[in-house]
């Protein structure tokens, strides 16, 4: 079953294009890696798909809803966004209940499944501290908390390992992994080991361009390694 | 339960267990204490008129309450801007009329505050309950008119701004032009100073109160004189409601 899709998908600013007819689609349970250097396009995908950006071209369903439709997209679908910010004075029981409450919880739900994330993300025992006192590795979780607070049938993951320590890392991996059993996740990185090690497919964006989609095994199939397939596709379009 | 109330109660709880409600009350509190002060020892050597010892206590409670109300709404959109924490908020299923609202429902909060804390004053001042009774019911009609009316244009301030000082110097430049005329004793008695008046929000409603305090007339006596905070109300609510959709946004900006 198709969960996102995405036809002709562009955002410009002013001349600029930051995304130029994106075209993919992806199944439920997929993990799809979100590849390309700084500023290829990866953050607007996510904010297009996530129905905080409008797009300027193009079409796109998301959990089979069109993106016409934001209210009811936003229901559907968990983000932990690039560099998110975090309430320093709300603990982070309260930060998953107020979460909880704005996806149309009551307030003895939210309470309930508030405890069950902090508990699946290793963070029930700090659940009555302040978030500011929190590790970054420790937000990280938290976001991550959140954006499965409403049992999405998407899952956007941008940069969620970002400035984690290996421990940290292999934590939120494994938690991607486990997220990925029912829901698909779009993770966008700049890690390639990441995707390798998590992703079923991935998609690689170069200034505003897709530059490969598919399975790993054949956008790699040649190149000998993703890395060695990312930098071919990035750097080759730079000659172009 | 609708979804604005859950986040004007988030909001709320922020405010004021977050510390910044209760430092700014207590600020006001003090603020009103001197003025209590003065005007009681006015009044004791003959100064100042009992009635108005008492108006003098709306007037400073309800500009300074507004003052707060400003200063909050100036912050709701592009503080969390600023603090990165607006894009979980824009990501929820939440309407974006339901997250303006409830920003406003919640800054209103200290408008309120303000009201309760002005209470005793104007009790100790009022000398009974009658006379404090009447400036507190019309200090709550008026201040939440002009409280609702200039939080909402700092909300929207706060909407199509990036930086929270921006919103902020531009609510405090804003509420410092209309608060300005009120201070010239004349501008009542002249034909332009009493457009001027009429059509500042903040001067028409001190003009309003000092009539029912100070000249003992009746409620219904100067009412016209609030047509102003009363449209300003009702069209910056409006506003908001109809162009919440375009305004709140992830940055403030072209789209």
């Amino acid at each position: 079953m198709t969960t996102i899709e995405a036809i002709g998908l562009s955002k410009r600013y002013g001349a600029r294009n930051a995304l130029d007819g994106l075209t993919f689609a992806a199944d439920q349970g997929e993990v799809i890696g979100l590849l390309g250097p700084n500023g290829a396009g990866k953050t607007t995908t996510i904010r297009l798909l996530t129905t905080i950006l409008e797009p300027t071209g193009g079409t796109f369903t998301v959990a089979g809803i069109p993106g016409d439709q934001p209210d009811r997209i936003r229901q559907r679908i968990g983000v932990l966004p690039e560099s998110a910010g975090y309430p320093a004075r709300q603990t982070g029981g309260e930060y998953l209940r107020y979460a909880a409450r704005l996806f149309g919880r009551s307030r003895h739900d939210a309470r309930g499944v508030a405890d069950r994330l902090l508990t699946d993300v290793g963070l029930s025992d700090r659940a009555g501290a302040r978030i500011s006192t929190y590790s970054r590795g420790m937000k990280q979780r938290l976001g991550i908390a959140r954006a499965l607070i409403n049992d999405p049938a998407v899952v956007f993951l941008d940069e969620p390992t970002l400035g984690l320590d290996p421990a940290g890392q292999r934590e939120i991996l494994a938690t991607i992994g486990e997220i990925g059993r029912g829901a698909t996740v779009v993770l966008s990185t700049h890690t390639l080991t990441e995707v390798e090690q998590v992703c079923t497919s991935v998609l690689i964006l170069d200034r505003g361009r897709l530059r490969a989609a598919g399975p790993i095994d054949k956008v790699v199939a040649g190149a000998g390694s993703l890395s060695a397939a990312f930098l071919n596709l990035t750097e080759e379009a730079r000659h172009v | 339960m609708s979804r604005w109330t859950v986040v004007a109660e988030q909001e709320s709880r922020d405010l004021w267990v977050g510390g910044r409600g209760p430092a700014l009350v207590f600020g006001f509190s003090v603020l009103l204490s001197a003025m209590t002060y003065l005007a009681a020892t006015n009044q004791a050597m003959n100064f100042l008129e009992q009635r108005e010892a008492v108006n003098l206590i709306v007037q400073v409670g309800l500009a300074v309450g507004v003052l707060l109300t400003v200063v909050v709404s100036a912050d709701a959109i592009s503080g969390e801007r600023e603090r990165g924490t607006f894009e979980g908020l824009l990501l929820t299923p939440v309407s974006r009329r339901a997250i303006v609202v409830g920003k406003l429902a919640a800054a209103s909060t200290i408008w309120l505050a303000c009201l309760v804390v002005t209470l005793p004053y104007l009790w100790v001042l009022g000398r009974g309950v009658a006379g404090a009774v009447q400036a507190a019911l019309l200090a709550l009609t008026v201040g939440t008119l002009v409280a609702t009316g200039l939080g909402g244009i700092s909300l929207l301030i706060s909407a199509v701004t990036n930086s929270n000082k921006t919103s902020l110097a531009w609510g405090l430049l804003l509420l410092l032009v209309l608060f300005a005329p009120t201070q010239l004793p004349a501008l009542p008695k002249t034909g332009v100073g009493e457009v001027i008046t009429r059509v500042n929000p903040i001067g028409s409603s001190l003009h309003y109160v000092s009539q029912i305090l100070v000249s003992r007339r009746d409620w219904t006596h100067d009412l016209s004189y609030l047509a102003s905070p009363i449209v300003i109300a009702v069209i910056v609510t409006g506003v908001l409601i109809a162009a919440g959709p375009r305004l709140v946004r992830l940055t403030a900006g072209p789209r």
